[in-house]
Parts: structure tokens; C-alpha cells; sequence
């Protein structure tokens, strides 16, 4: 590679610290595209009838594009090609209409097979602080 | 439970020889919102040290189904029993919910726009547990992504909840 990629400060970051917010207003359209970019074809994401008829009350979010926008925010804050390891729990649906928001928190830090190595504990939440995604997540830094 | 853990782990469900293209890349970018430079122009790629658009984090999660050429698929390592569907079957007939429960990556090579990796999936485990008087079943899949050299460049591990 010509130019080494950005990466985090290890000696500036700390336990505790937190990564900036990333914030999003979840729409029906949202779910097309990711639906579209990803394959992921469920009725149940993209289709109001089928879904009201299969008892919900709307379309849902795929989970896969709740980890996707906490990995932007992941991105956003350790730089592309930074992350080592990534890993959530889906523990509520999404819905449109729902401003989900990104926390990601530092819980240490630690050199691992030579590597300067940051863990922080991830989360996505809605408007009213209802977590929808929570793991954790490994980043490189320099 | 019908079917046994014994009789499934280690069992490979499925393999594909996978491409990633930069269209694939960009689009799937956008579609999480994510309007990084990085993954529109070269240039900026270039800048941020990669030779080729970069893939978004989760992008692997998808990239079979935007990547998998017929042409050039291996052939198919389940011996004529996919065990993963059977398992699926066993439990849906007896009723309930099928959830994506947990997701992992493991990232050890950057993926970017031009390579071509193999992907094999397998069952790596299958447990029940209680919750709240009802039963749930985890099937957790391992799949790895690996280049030429046969050096992994990307682990997943998806575990798929049934929940009675």
C-alpha cells in the first residue's frame, strides 16, 4: 500500500472515551436500497401488505443494516481497514420512522500479536435510548 | 431435537468462489449510509492507502450474492446433504420464529475492489437453551473468506435463532 492508512492515536485514546454519534432517521426507503445493495429480498423488510398481513405493524429494518451503519460510525472514527474484529447481538427490530443512533465506547486497550489494539463496546439505539444492536468491536491503532 | 449436534458440527454447508467488484462495493456503501470518499473515488482510496475502493465492514455478509459468478463455482462440498437446511426444516415444522440472533466478523486482510476469494461455510455448533419457558435453538455457521494462498482474509460467524 502507497500511503499507510489512518488509524487512531493509541497513546491519545483512553478508556471511557467515546467515538462521535452517528444518527439516522430510519425510512422505508432505506430498506429498499440496503435490501437492494445486499440481496437480502424478505418480504418482511420491504413489502408494507405482506407484512401487515403477516401481523406486524410495518416493514422492519434487516439487522444486517443496523450493524452496517454502526460499522460507518466504526469507520468513521478508527479510519477504513482498521477494524479487527466486530461483533453484535440484534436484540430489538428497527422500525421506519424510528432516529437510531450510534454509541460506541472505549473499554480498554492492549498490544495483541503486535498489533496496538483498541476494544470498545458498540451499541445502536432508537430515540428512546432502546438498544437495538449492542457488541463490541476491535480496532487497530497506530 | 430431531436431528443431533454431533451429526452436524463441522459439516460444510456451502462453498462459492466469490468476487468483489467496485460497483457492488459502492452501492452497498451507500445503502448503509456510509459517504466516505473512499468508496467513490479511487483517488481517495489511494490517499487512505489502499491500491483498490476498499469494502465496507460488513460488505462480505452480502458479497456472494453480488459476486458468485456461474462459471467459476466450485463444486458443491455438502456430498448431497446440506445439513443446515435440514436443520432449518426440522425446526420450522415445528412452528415459531427463525431470527438472525448474533453476527461476528473477523478481519484479517483488507478486501478490496479486483479480488476474488473462496468462501466456505460450515456448521460449527447447535444447542438448545430455555428462555422464559420456551425453547430456543441456536445454529451458529462459520464462514471464511480466503485468497489464493489459502490464508483467511475474513471470518464470519452467524448464529440463526429458532424460538418456539
Amino acid at each position: 500500500m502507497a500511503n499507510p492508512v489512518k488509524k487512531l492515536s493509541y497513546e491519545e485514546v483512553s478508556e471511557g472515551d467515546e467515538a462521535p454519534v452517528v444518527s439516522h432517521a430510519l425510512t422505508r426507503t432505506d430498506l429498499v436500497a440496503y435490501a437492494g445493495a445486499s440481496g437480502d429480498l424478505n418480504p418482511m423488510h420491504t413489502d408494507e401488505v405482506a407484512a401487515k398481513q403477516a401481523g406486524l405493524p410495518s416493514v422492519f429494518g434487516h439487522g444486517m443494516f443496523s450493524m452496517g451503519l454502526l460499522g460507518r460510525a466504526l469507520t468513521d472514527w478508527a479510519g477504513v481497514g482498521n477494524l479487527a474484529e466486530y461483533r453484535v447481538r440484534f436484540t430489538k427490530q428497527t422500525w421506519p420512522g424510528e432516529v437510531l443512533s450510534t454509541r460506541i465506547v472505549v473499554t480498554g486497550k492492549g498490544e495483541e500479536d503486535g498489533r496496538k489494539l483498541i476494544r470498545a463496546d458498540v451499541e445502536l439505539l432508537n430515540q428512546e435510548g432502546e438498544a437495538k444492536v449492542s457488541g463490541s468491536a476491535a480496532v487497530v491503532a497506530g | 431435537m430431531p436431528v443431533q449436534r454431533e451429526d452436524v458440527v463441522g459439516k460444510p454447508i456451502a462453498a462459492a468462489k466469490v468476487h468483489f467488484e467496485r460497483g457492488p462495493l459502492s452501492a452497498f456503501a451507500a445503502a448503509v449510509t456510509d459517504d466516505n470518499p473512499i468508496y467513490r473515488n479511487l483517488d481517495a482510496a489511494r490517499a487512505a492507502g489502499f491500491d483498490q475502493i476498499p469494502a465496507p465492514p460488513t460488505f462480505t455478509f452480502a458479497a456472494s450474492s453480488r459476486g458468485t459468478f456461474a462459471e467459476d463455482q466450485p463444486p458443491d462440498p455438502t456430498g448431497g446433504r446440506n445439513y443446515m437446511e435440514e436443520v432449518m426444516a426440522s425446526l420450522m415444522a415445528e412452528g415459531g420464529l427463525v431470527l438472525h440472533g448474533e453476527q461476528e466478523f473477523t478481519y484479517h486482510k483488507p478486501v478490496q475492489a479486483g479480488d476474488v476469494l473462496r468462501k466456505d461455510s460450515k456448521i460449527i455448533d447447535l444447542y438448545e437453551k430455555e428462555s422464559k419457558g420456551r425453547k430456543m435453538t441456536f445454529l451458529v455457521m462459520e464462514t471464511v473468506f480466503s485468497d489464493d494462498a489459502g490464508e483467511p482474509v475474513v471470518t464470519e460467524r452467524f448464529n440463526l435463532i429458532h424460538r418456539k
